[in-house]
């Protein structure tokens, strides 16, 4: 079993309890299904599953975000909160033990989000220098709103502009992407005679109906599934998609983007410089990303050690803005993840909108910089 | 010394194996009862066969229990977590083929690619309340080629024991991923295979499991898998 060192736990846990926090008691045993959901089953090869005797597949707690998450939403917890904890958990890795520590801190319902974003990163950055102060730390910085910003100031249709915003912060898939949208594509759909006439037609009412008319024929029931209407709408959309094309400078003006790469300081000039290629409904952005830099000049962060990289992402869906690391000089991996998750209380049930911000540091990783 | 090779036990698949082995110079000896699970060959005193199922020959193959195995392509990189550091493929058979397919409803005109069913599992938890279910027994193979060639992410799998292609007519998932060797069992179900859906080309192979050997096993496998070149 792995453990930790008692005077860093001691440390730890007096950071977080000078933060304003309350102490997060998460379950070591965890069900699967929230992970599985929210992550994509790609997480089920890293993660240790069992089940119990009625057949309900669980797991060994793999992260704390989620059932932080998953208990705000169960306990019903309207006012603001911020939820600490350190722990063990539970993942296969190619490198490292399976058994290893984390601590974080999770920001849900703060509806200032600058200032709740500024905190997260101020607060990351201050445990990492408490505990480890002779390390050298580098902090990336990126935000999934100012990448949907320009995609949105291309007009391209939303279609398109929806898979572009999912594939941001993995490099390859943005390639694949401009590729496809810097050339002529073949349109056409293998359709049956008279759903092509309606399509013909732009005529989504007997679209559908041709389409049903097949289902019921084939005997697929569309009882949980994708429905007739839902596939007509999407052939009419897809029809649209297929014909969106961007021009040589304007793919050539999106790569410029993802190039950017600048110390904070220099950066919301750097984003302004850039707006001002397009004529663009950036504005709000920018002040929102200015903003937010304020704040964390405010906590006493210095914006020359933060690097800001408009390409850093992380593809999963309910990410929408901020997301950061921190990595000591000299030792590979992160030891500090974080970002804004404001879709992910709404996806594990909550009844509205939550807004949501925090940050993982994987200890192990943090002794080593220590 | 000695050496133990894996034969498909049932089916076409070990009439074709011995076939195989049969041309390719080693003759086994099969024992006068046709169910006994093991056999020599030939003029090979030092190689003994062993007839399992191809599932349980590319574990074997994965645990060191077998030298050699014949068995699909599919079920090694199925079967066995970072395959090519455990396994090597000897020769390719050129029988046993089948294709690991992604297919969806024929109903789904709009889905003609992966491109296309990644668009429809991102909106899918929005639209249905739940993720996009994907029926299939090859978890692995599902998983590297979603995720790590396609960028989707948001899918479950639903694990399925047999009759894998009725399940996006019963409802129990929305698209599968099986194997097909001709199609017609999922053009019989409706199904279509994605244009860009093809995950594996799998056929018959020779496999030969890398590990630790005294010289002269060592020797004697690579002279009987350089019977098959």
């Amino acid at each position: 079993m792995a453990s930790l060192a008692p005077e860093l736990a001691a440390e730890l846990r007096a950071f977080l309890a000078a933060r304003d926090t309350v102490v997060a008691e998460i379950a070591v045993i965890q069900p699967a299904d929230p992970f599985l959901d929210m992550a994509g089953e790609s997480l089920r090869g890293r993660i240790f599953l069992t089940e119990n005797e009625s057949g309900q597949t669980l797991c060994l707690r793999p992260e704390f975000t989620i059932p932080v998450c998953r208990d705000h939403v169960a306990a019903g917890v309207a006012a603001p909160a911020r939820y600490a904890y350190l722990g063990e958990v539970f993942r296969q890795r190619r490198e490292g033990g399976s058994e290893f520590f984390q601590a974080g801190i999770e920001d849900l319902g703060d509806g200032d989000l600058a200032g709740a974003d500024a905190r997260s990163l101020a607060d990351a950055l201050a445990l990492v220098r408490t505990i480890a102060p002779a390390a050298r730390w580098t902090v990336t910085l990126g935000d999934q709103a100012v990448f949907e910003a320009v995609v949105r100031a291309l007009g391209l249709p939303a279609g398109w502009r929806r898979r572009l915003a999912r594939a941001f912060g993995v490099p390859g898939q943005i390639e694949a992407l401009l590729v496809e949208l810097g050339r002529e594509r073949r349109s056409g759909f293998d359709l049956p005679g008279p759903a092509a006439a309606a399509l013909a037609a732009g005529d989504e009412a007997a679209l559908a109906a041709a389409v049903a008319a097949r289902m019921e024929a084939l005997g697929f029931t569309a009882a949980s599934g994708r429905s007739a209407a839902e596939i007509a709408a999407r052939l009419i959309e897809q029809a649209t998609l297929d014909r969106a094309r961007l021009s040589p400078g304007e793919i050539a003006l999106l790569r410029r983007f993802l190039a950017i790469r600048a110390p904070l300081r220099d950066a919301v000039a750097a984003l302004g410089d850039f707006a001002a290629s397009l004529n663009s409904g950036m504005a709000p952005v920018i002040a929102a990303f200015a903003a937010r830099a304020e704040r964390l000049a405010d906590l006493g962060v210095d914006l020359g050690a933060i690097t800001y990289d408009a390409a850093f992402g992380r593809p999963l869906d309910y990410y929408t803005g901020l997301v950061f690391e921190i990595a000591a000089q000299g030792l590979p991996g992160p030891v500090v993840g974080g970002g804004r998750y404001d879709r992910l209380l709404t996806l594990l049930g909550a009844p509205a909108p939550v807004p949501g911000v925090g940050f993982s540091v994987w200890l192990d990783r943090l002794e080593r910089a220590r | 010394m000695s050496l133990t090779i894996g034969l498909p036990s049932k089916g076409r698949l070990r009439e074709a194996a011995l076939a195989r082995f049969t041309q390719a110079g080693l003759v086994v000896a099969e024992a006068a009862d046709a169910r006994a699970y093991r056999a020599a060959v030939k003029g090979e005193p030092d190689v003994e066969v062993r007839f399992l199922s191809a599932g349980e020959i590319a574990r074997e193959l994965a645990s060191g229990a077998i030298d050699l195995g014949v068995t699909g392509e599919d079920l090694i990189r199925e079967n066995i977590a970072d395959w090519e550091r455990r396994v090597a493929v000897a020769a390719r058979l050129g029988f046993g083929h089948a294709d690991v397919v992604v297919a969806v409803p024929a109903v789904w005109y709009d889905v003609r690619t992966m491109a296309d069913l990644e668009d429809v599992a991102a909106d899918f938890r929005a639209r249905h309340g739940r993720r996009l279910r994907i029926a299939t027994k090859y978890w692995r193979l599902t998983q590297e080629f979603f995720s790590r060639q396609h960028g989707i992410q948001v899918y479950r799998i639903v694990e399925s024991l047999g009759a894998t292609e009725g399940a996006p007519a019963s409802g129990q998932a929305d698209v599968i991923v099986d194997i097909t060797t001709t199609g017609s069992t999922l053009r019989a179900n409706h199904l279509r295979v994605l244009a860009d859906g093809v995950i594996l080309r799998s056929q018959a192979c020779l496999v030969a499991a890398i590990g630790e050997r005294e010289p002269a096993d060592q020797a004697l496998l690579e002279r009987l898998a350089a019977r098959f070149r």
